[in-house]
Order: structure tokens, then sequence, then C-alpha cells
């Protein structure tokens, strides 16, 4: 059981459009990501990190190849099986507009449970609202919080339900260099401590230095991994795919 | 720069769609009123100036009495042309023909049922046949001979249809005489195939037959038409025939007989228009909610967008301008296909009309019709687009950096006026109760309007706490709570889009509660003021000449059990220079039946030459004790009547009354009610068998008591009630409109926030449900505060209107009804929005902008 990874994509195919104005957004991309690491997917603008990302979470369909999450294969699925795949395996981090003005960040934070109709684990749940680090600022609106308070609490948001994995999209691509520390160190703190697996996809080598591993994408391939990353590592492998490109 | 602004308008094609809709619905109805009206008027005149085509003068004897159908045309002749007023216009100079006729209202034939034929408006005519059928214009017969003996009659083919009978059959017709037994000696009809006129039944008899029972006695007529000879004018000839009757005939020309016999059948049919419009202008009323609503949406979301043309150096009133051209063309385009639909409508009401009996040729489209609707729909939309559109001319250029969700305008100042317009409604309205202002219609209208345009304004401060306190019913699952939330989320929205529905919904609360009032006080008085046990009732729609013979009484009276028991003749007269009903009864009967008090003098038994005046006309008149008052009837001569008493203040006793030997001048020589009061309850099932039997015969008489008159009194409120009802609907329609597109909007603006309920679990079915939460807590509260603001107005009519003949009560099983009407619209209204929210593509929906 620990042997599965959490996700895992073979050999998948994506191609948006037809004839003249068809885009190959992925290119045959193989890949694994292991239960309890921290993995950021990196690469040029339009390399295809979103679209995978997005394959992998059974938001998007693929054209050939196979998705896993965990043991369930998502390729195949039809809407009610996905949905029940999101409410249960699957948390989400996007870049903005992360939350529901009309609810407070503590309820944010519950909705998915909610609408899953479970109860939280009381213990779990403060575990992670004391993560959060929102004091009495819970029982605000989102529009009353900060960006960076904001998206630690989409982050707890992902976190409440313990999914099999979560998917960060540049997840700190609209706030400034302290919020996005604060909500890395949040992100790296819920795997180190509580052992979550989490794929964020990211643009800022700093951000990628918190995670475990980092994939390169160019052009819908996988090009490259480095094991335990420094924000200079990153740097340094990214221009050279810069110059190969 | 204008094109770039229009070319946002029409990327939201559904929403234009939903707005126009309503535009479009209201502008139908409103051209469908119109063109119809215009084409069955048209039919009319040229019907009759086709039918009058051979008289050039018409001699009718003239009548003081009032009309009993209030406008001109009645079609009973109670003022006859004698025999030597006709011949003397015999050699009258300049007419080529003189023809005395004979027709009148009110034969009846009686069915192969056993029953009346019915009318349900047009008369009943009965007449003498022509002299020589050959000639005649306009009538031909279709089947058999013309009467040649006193027992025969030819009937129209559309009594014949109706009646059941041909050729050869035994009929029996009930006229100013009891029911006589007639042998169809043939069928006519109108040459061209026509069958009737507008729908009127005729019965031709010999001449002396025909002047004996529709006249009342032989040797009179009812007109007599003139021809002119050659070179002679119909004004000239006019003048010429009035020459020789003198004062007591009215002479009219052909063309003015024409229209006053168009004039006559089509008071019905402009109460029908007129009704249809009225419904097409409130639907254009509630459209205008409804574009306001779209257009302060779609500006909104066009915020951005129209910040970014004034950062690139629009002015404001290019802002305006482009806003207010928008809904200019949504108007126009709106109104034109409305038009056009409303023609389609119109056309298929005038065929309608047509199968019914209507003539009718091809629609009639007069210029104004096109004008006025397309002008009233374009300015309605407009009109509603410029708060809106003021609002886009005020988009500050700093407001495209901005985040377009702005934080709501507080709505203190909103709710601080409407309060202050509702206060000025309802201290109108009690003005006027209080009688401190006179004007009827305008403080009542006036007050109203401003309560509620007043309460449109204190709506959205009310929506939240509503909303939300209704919603804790759906509150115990996250779809509900957000479906709540959502609705809180912009108060002004909901509240308009409420307001729309809450129009239907005030109006028809208002007509319930005004309903069951006058339902209740009904009851109240039979069970306080009327002792009677047993009722004879005339139906209502055999017309003024049905009844029985007062005589009757004699033998009801006779009747083991039957206490007292009074006939009551009633009828239009011109009494003190005034149209008034009076009623010829037993004045001491009716005093028991009907617990009657005397005010001034007495009531006892009316001699010939007294009367007893009821509390109203005695206030109106100034009338006493010991004054007299005169009387004309309709056949009769004008008589002076002393006044005997004055009653006090009766709920049903609402007329003066007279001796029956007075009423020999009325219309009719009939009776139409009997009250009779029993000996003890035990005998009311015997006295009523009694009564059948002895109106057996007589199929216009029913026997019928207290309760069974409330009911049927409340059957034909309920019906009215029905029909306001239904023509509320299409209201209650076009605010659903609103709802689904309210919601539609919002869908559309919620889209990221839709994506991520979808991308973290929620699914489609319970996305259904978020929207129709939504949709049904609009409805609701739109409902509810219809319900409260209908029985608000419901009571005043009633306190303003009802004396005490109304007894205020409110309908709470129509209330509920209304209430599960609202919901259901609301389930209606989130079809759509739901469908499209549920069918959101989850990666578009976080992907869009
Ligand atoms: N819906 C779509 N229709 C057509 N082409 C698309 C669509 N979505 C993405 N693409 C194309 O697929 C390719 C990969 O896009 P993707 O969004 O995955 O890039 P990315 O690596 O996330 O880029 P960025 O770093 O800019 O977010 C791009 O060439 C893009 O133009
Ligand atoms: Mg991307």
């Amino acid at each position: 059981m620990t042997m599965t990874p959490a996700a895992r994509a073979v050999e998948v195919w994506k191609v948006y459009g037809t004839g003249e104005a068809q885009v190959q957004a992925l290119r045959g991309v193989s890949a694994e990501f292991e239960r309890g690491k921290y993995t950021a997917i990196m690469g040029p603008s339009g390399s295809g990190k979103s679209t995978l990302m997005h394959c992998l979470a059974g938001l998007d369909t693929v054209n050939a190849g196979t998705v896993y999450i965990g043991e369930t294969q998502v390729t195949g699925l039809g809407d009610a099986g996905l949905t029940k795949l999101r409410r249960e395996k699957v948390g989400f981090i996007f870049q903005q507009f992360n939350l529901l003005p009309t609810l407070t960040a503590a309820e944010n934070i519950t909705l998915p449970l909610a609408i899953a109709g479970r109860q939280p684990d009381k213990a779990w749940y403060d575990t992670v609202i004391l993560t959060v680090g929102l004091g009495d600022r819970l029982h605000h609106r989102p529009s009353e919080l900060s960006g960076g308070q904001q998206q630690r609490v989409a982050c707890a948001r992902a976190l409440v339900s313990r999914p099999e994995v979560i998917f960060a999209d540049e997840p700190t691509g609209n706030l400034d260099s302290r919020s996005g520390t604060d909500v890395l160190n949040f992100l790296r703190d819920s795997v180190r401590q509580h052992g979550q697996t989490i794929v964020m996809v990211t643009h800022d080598p700093n951000a990628a230095s918190y995670a475990d591993r980092v994939v390169f994408l160019a052009d819908g391939e996988i090009v490259d991994e480095i094991l335990s990353p420094t924000a200079d590592s990153v740097l340094d492998r990214m221009k050279k795919l810069d110059r190969n490109a | 720069m204008l094109k770039a602004m229009l070319r946002g308008l029409f990327a939201h094609k559904l929403r234009l769609i939903l707005s126009a809709l309503a535009i479009i619905l209201g502008t139908a109805f409103m051209s469908a009123a119109f063109v119809s009206g215009d084409t069955i008027s048209k039919g009319f005149t040229d019907l009759f100036s086709t039918i009058n085509e051979d008289i050039d003068a018409q001699v009718t004897a003239k009548s003081d009495v009032p009309s009993l159908e209030g406008g001109g045309g009645e079609a009973l002749v109670t003022k006859v042309v004698p025999q030597d007023v006709a011949d003397k216009l015999k050699g009258l100079d300049g007419a080529e023909s003189v023809t005395p006729q004979v027709v009148s209202d009110g034969a009846r034939v009686i069915g192969k049922d056993g029953k009346v034929v019915a009318s349900n408006g047009p008369p009943r005519l009965g007449g003498a046949w022509p002299a020589n059928i050959n000639e005649d214009p306009n009538l031909e017969l279709r089947l058999g001979t013309g009467p040649t003996a006193p027992d025969q009659v030819v009937l129209s083919a559309n009594l014949a249809k109706s009646a059941g009978v041909t050729v050869g059959d035994k009929v029996e017709i009930i006229t100013l005489q009891p029911r006589r037994t007639f042998t169809v000696s043939g069928i006519s009809g109108y040459k061209g195939g026509r069958d009737s006129l507008g729908g009127e039944t005729f019965v031709y008899f010999t001449l002396p037959v025909a002047q004996e029972l529709m006249l009342g006695t032989t040797g009179v007529y009812s007109n007599v038409d003139i021809k002119a000879a050659p070179g002679v004018s119909q004004e000239t000839l006019k003048q010429r025939a009035q020459a020789v009757v003198g004062d007591g005939y009215t002479v009219r020309t052909g063309e003015e007989t024409s229209q006053e016999q168009a004039s006559g059948i089509q008071s019905f049919l402009s109460i029908f228009s007129t009704g249809l419009a009225v419904f097409g202008f409130l639907a254009l009323f509630t459209g205008a909610f409804l574009i306001f609503n779209t257009f302060s949406m779609l500006i909104a979301q066009r915020t951005r967008e129209l910040a970014l043309y004034r950062s690139f150096g629009a002015n404001r009133g290019q802002v305006l301008r482009s806003v207010l051209l928008e809904s200019l063309l949504l108007g126009l385009a709106a109104s034109i296909v409305g038009l056009l639909i409303g023609f389609g409508l119109g056309w298929l009401l005038t065929r309608l009309l047509r199968s019914t009996g209507f003539p009718g040729g091809a629609l009639v489209i007069s210029p104004w019709v096109v004008i006025g609707t397309l002008f009233a729909g374009t300015i309605i939309t407009v009109l509603s687009a410029l708060a809106p559109a003021l609002r886009a001319s005020r988009v500050a250029p700093i407001e495209a950096m901005r985040d377009a969700a702005k934080p709501d305008k507080p709505l203190r100042r909103l709710t601080t006026f409407g309060l202050i317009l509702m206060a000025v409604g309802i201290a109108l309205l009690i003005l006027k109760g209080t009688k401190t202002l006179e004007d009827n219609v305008l403080t009542l209208g006036g007050g109203c309007l401003f309560i509620f345009i007043g309460a449109v304004m204190v709506a959205p401060a009310l929506s939240r706490p509503i909303t939300g306190t209704i919603g804790k019913l759906v509150d115990w699952a996250t779809p509900g709570r957000l479906g709540v939330r959502n609705t809180g989320r912009n108060p002004r929205r909901t509240a308009l889009t409420a307001a729309a529905l809450m129009i239907g919904v005030t109006l028809a609360t208002g007509a319930g509660v005004f309903a069951s009032s006058v339902k209740a006080g009904l009851s109240d008085i039979f069970a306080s003021e009327l002792n009677a046990d047993l009722i004879l009732q005339t139906d209502f729609t055999a017309g003024p000449t049905a009844g029985f013979q007062p005589a009757l009484m004699d033998q009801v009276r006779q009747i083991p059990g039957v206490s007292t028991a009074a006939a009551l003749q009633t009828d239009g007269v011109k009494l003190a220079n005034r149209d008034e009903f009076v009623v010829a009864t037993d004045a001491k009967a009716a005093q028991t039946l009907f617990t009657l008090e005397p005010r001034e003098g007495e009531i006892r038994e009316l001699n010939s030459g007294e009367i007893i005046l009821n509390d109203g006309f005695a206030t109106k008149t100034g009338l006493k004790v010991g004054d007299t008052a005169t009387m004309q009837t309709a056949r009769g001569e004008a008589k002076d009547l002393k006044v005997i008493g004055i009653l006090a203040s009766s709920q049903v006793v609402t007329n003066p009354l007279i001796s029956p030997a007075d009423a020999s001048g009325f219309r009719s020589p009939l009776a139409q009610q009997a009250y009779i009061k029993v000996t003890d309850p035990a005998q009311i099932e015997p006295v009523r068998t009694q009564l059948k039997t002895l109106v057996a015969d007589n199929p216009e008489v029913s026997v019928s008591d207290p309760s069974a008159q409330i009911k049927q009194a409340t059957t034909f409120l309920d019906l009215m009630l029905n029909v306001l009802n239904v023509l509320l609907g299409l209201t209650i329609l076009v605010a659903v409109l609103g709802v689904i597109n309210t919601l539609l909007l919002s869908v559309f603006e919620r889209t990221r926030e839709l994506g991520l309920l979808r991308a973290i679990g929620m699914n489609r079915s319970r996305m259904g449900w978020m929207i129709t939460v939504e949709a049904v807590l609009i409805s609701v509260f739109g409902a509810l505060l219809g319900m409260v603001l209908g029985t608000a107005l419901g009571i005043t009519l009633v306190k303003i209107f009802g004396g005490n003949f109304l007894k205020l009560t409110i309908p709470w099983g129509y209330l509920i009804a209304t209430l599960v009407l609202a919901v259901i619209a609301g389930l209606i209204a989130a079809l759509l929005p739901a469908w499209r929210a549920a069918r959101l593509n989850v990666l578009q929906a976080i992907a869009y902008e």
C-alpha cells in the first residue's frame, strides 16, 4: 500500500485544437509522485505545467495514457466518479480567487467536509487551524483578510480533508515575498509533520527550494529533475534549460 | 469606440433576450388588444352600414328612461311608434319607401333540454317577418317558408342550431307573455352565409303576433325605416321626417343609426380590449424592473471594461450615450418583435371571435397602434436603463485597476427615502379615508403608488434579514446554506428581482382580500338582515323581460307553511330626475322579510302614488317625508309619488320601494324575485317542493334559498377573481423571467466560485440545489412583500369603499396558495440557471477571468 505513489501519470498525451491550430501540451509524460513528498513542477511558460496538473487531478481529460491517484484510475471516470475523487482524494490550491466570499475563513476551511457531509476530525481540525495561525481572524470574511492570509486559509481547506494529494498551481504567484514565505512554510510543514503529499507548480526557484524534488517540463516533456533542491541549484538548472531551448 | 462598446452588449445574448422577452410580452399584449379591437370595430361599422344601406332615416319613439345597459343602443324597445304616426310618414316628401318595423329584445326560445337557449350578452331579438322577403337587402330564407299563421315562426340559423330544432318542429317561446307554442316554418340567415351580426338570435313572427308579443300591443311599431328617393340627402330626409312626427320621436340618419347600433354592441368589446391593454401595460411595467436590473448587472460586470474606455479618454457623455443607445436598440428591437407577435395574437383573437359570430375582415392596423406600441416599449426600456447608464458614466478610470468587486454602497439613504415615500402614501390614504381629502381616484391611486415605490426602495434593506430568516429552513445542508448566503449577497439585486414579482402578487392579494371581504359581508347580511327561507330567482342572464307573474304570489301564500311572501319587481326609472332602480313590492311583507326599520315616517303597505325611500337616495336628494318625487317609467307616463317613509340604513334594500300598482309602466310586467318565509324550519322542504311545481313551467325561474344565493354570488366573485388572476399570471411570468435573468447573471459572475466548489467536490445536483435555493428565496421574498402590501391594499379598499357592507376577511388559504405558487415559480426559474451552473466545465470555470 505504501508502495503505490500518491499520483502517477503514464505516457500521458494532451492535445489542444485540431489541424493548423493544434498544440501538443503534453507529449508522453510519465511521472510518479511519492507519498509524503513535496514535489515542485517547473518549466518555461507554456511548457505544460498547468496542463499536467489538471490532468493529474482529473480536472481535464487526456488524449492518451493513464492517470492514477493512489490506487484509483482517474482516466475514464465519469462526472460522479470525478466528484467523489475530488471530495475524498484531492485537494486544490489556486493562484487567486480561492475562497467563497460569502463564508467566513473557518467556514471556508470546513467547506469540503460540509460538501461531503462529513464531520471534521476534531483533533486534526485543531491542528490545521493552529498551523494556519489565523487566531481571531478565523471568523472574518475573506474580503477582510490579507492576500497571504487568504491563501493560507485556502491551504488549510485543502488539508482539512486529508487528501491523498494536494495540487497547487502557483500558490504564491499573487503574493509578496513575505506572505509567499508564510504559505510555503505552511505547505512544507504539512508535508514534514503530517505526511501530506503536495504537487506544486511554480515559476519561482526560491519556492521550488522548499520542495523535496523538482521536476522540469519543457515543451510538454519531462526533461530533468533535482532531489533536495536549493534556490541556486534550481536557478542553475533553469538557465541551462533556457539555453537548450 | 461606440462600436466596441456596443459589441460588449451583444456579447451577452441570452441575458438580453430574456430581458427583451418582458418587453416583447408587454408590447405584444398591448398591440394585440388594440389591433383586435380596431378590427372588430371596423367589422361592425362595415356590417351595419351594409345592413342599413337601405335606411336613410329611422324614426323611433323618445325615451327619458336611462338604458339598462348603461350605453346607447338598448335592444329592448319600450317606447313605440303607433300606427297613426307610421301612417303619417307614408307619404313623406322625398321618400322612396317607408317601412314600419317590429323588432325588440326578449324572445327566449326553450331548447330541447327544457331550458331557455342562453345568450352570453347579445340580444335575443323577436320581430315581424318582412312583407316581401325577396326584396329584403340583407335577410334570406334558408329553409322552409315565412310565417303565415299566428302560430308559425322563422328562426335565425344560429338559434335553430342551439335550440336543436328545424322546419316543422314545435318550439316554445317566452316573450312579454308566458311561454307559447309555435311551429317552425322556416330558417333564416343573412346574405353572404352569415348566421348573425354579432351573436344575436332572431325569432320572426307574423306582424300582429310580433306586435303583441314583442311590443305589448298590436298596431304599434318599434321603428320606421325610410329610404330616400334619388337626389334627397339623408339630412334633408331626417329634417322632413322630424317635422312630420314632432318632438316625441327621435329621427336619425342612416349613418347615425349604424353608429348607434354599433356602439351598443361595442361597449362590451371595449371592456375586453381595455382589459387586455391594461395587462399589457402591467407586463411592461414589470418588465421595466427586469430591464433596470439587467442593465445594472451588466454594467456592474462591465465596470472594468467601461473604466478602461474612460482611461483611454472616453468621456462621460460617450459612456452614457453608449449605454442609452444599447437600451434604445434593445427596446426598439423588442417592441418590433412584440408588435409583430401582437399582430399575430390579434389575428388569432379576431378569428376566435369571428367563430362565435363577430364580424371582422382583414386585420386593421392603424399607424397609431404601431407608433404607440413602439414608443411605449422603447421608452420604458430606455427609462429603465437611465439610472444604470448614469451609474456607468460615473465609473472612474481608476476602477479599471481596482478589483471589480466593490463593497456595496450603504442602503441607509435609499431606505430612509423609501420610508418617507411610504409615509406620504399612508398619509394620503388616511386623509382620504377620513374624508379630509375629497378627490377619490387621485388620492387613492397616488397613495397606493407612493407606498408601492417606497416599498420597492425599502425592500433591499429587508432582503437580507427576511431571506436569511426563511433560509433557516434550508440551512441544514451546505448547498442550502450557500444558496441563502448568495441571496443575501447583493440586496439591491435580490430586492429588485423580487419587486417584479411583488407587483403581480400585490394586485392579486389585494383583489383576493377584497373579494373575500365581499363574500364574508354578503354572508353576514344574509344571516343578519334577511329573514327569508326560500327565494324565487330569475336567471339573471335572461334579460330584463324575464320573470314570473306577480300574481303568482297569491298562490304562494296559499301554500301551507308559508308565513310571509313578497315578490320584487325591479326596473330602472327616472326618479326625481335621477337614474335609479326602484322596487315594486308589498312593503309590509318586505319589512318582515328584510328586517326594515323606518328612519322617518312609516313602513306600511303602499298605495298607488306612494313611495318609501331608502336611506341613501333620501340623503342624495334631500327628500323628506311628505315631499313628492316624479317617477318616469320606461313604458308609462310620469307620475308623482308621495314619500311616506324613509328606511333606516339596510344592506338588503338599497332602492326606493313603490306600490306594484305603479309598476305598470316597467319594461316588464313580471317580477324577478320573491322572498318567502315559512312558519317553522320543518316546513322549508315541503314548501320548496310546492314552489317547484308552481314554477315548473317557467324555465327562467328557479327555487333557491339564502345559502344558495350566497353560493351563487361567491361563485361569480370567484370567477372574476380567477379571470383576474390568469391575467396577473402574465406579470408573474415576466417576473419569473426576471428571476431567471438575475440568476443567470449571477452564475456567470460567480463562474470561478462555482468552479472552485466543483473542484473541491461538490456534485452537479448540489450545485443545482444551491441555485434553486436562491431562486426560491427570491421568489418567496417577492411574494411575501407582495402579500403584505396586497393585504394592506385590500384592507384599505375595504375600509374606504366598504362601509359596513364589506366584512374585512383575510383569505388565508388564498395567501398560502400564493406562497406555494411562489415556491413553484422559484423552482421553475431555477431550472435554466441551475442547469447552466451544473454544466460548467470545472477547468474553464477556474481559468475564467
Ligand atoms: N484550453 C486550451 N486550448 C488550447 N491550448 C491550450 C489550452 N490550455 C493550454 N493550452 C496550450 O497548451 C500549452 C501548455 O499550456 P499550460 O497552461 O499547461 O502552460 P504552463 O506551463 O502552465 O504555462 P504558464 O507558466 O504560463 O502558466 C500552451 O502552449 C498553451 O497555449
Ligand atoms: Mg500555468
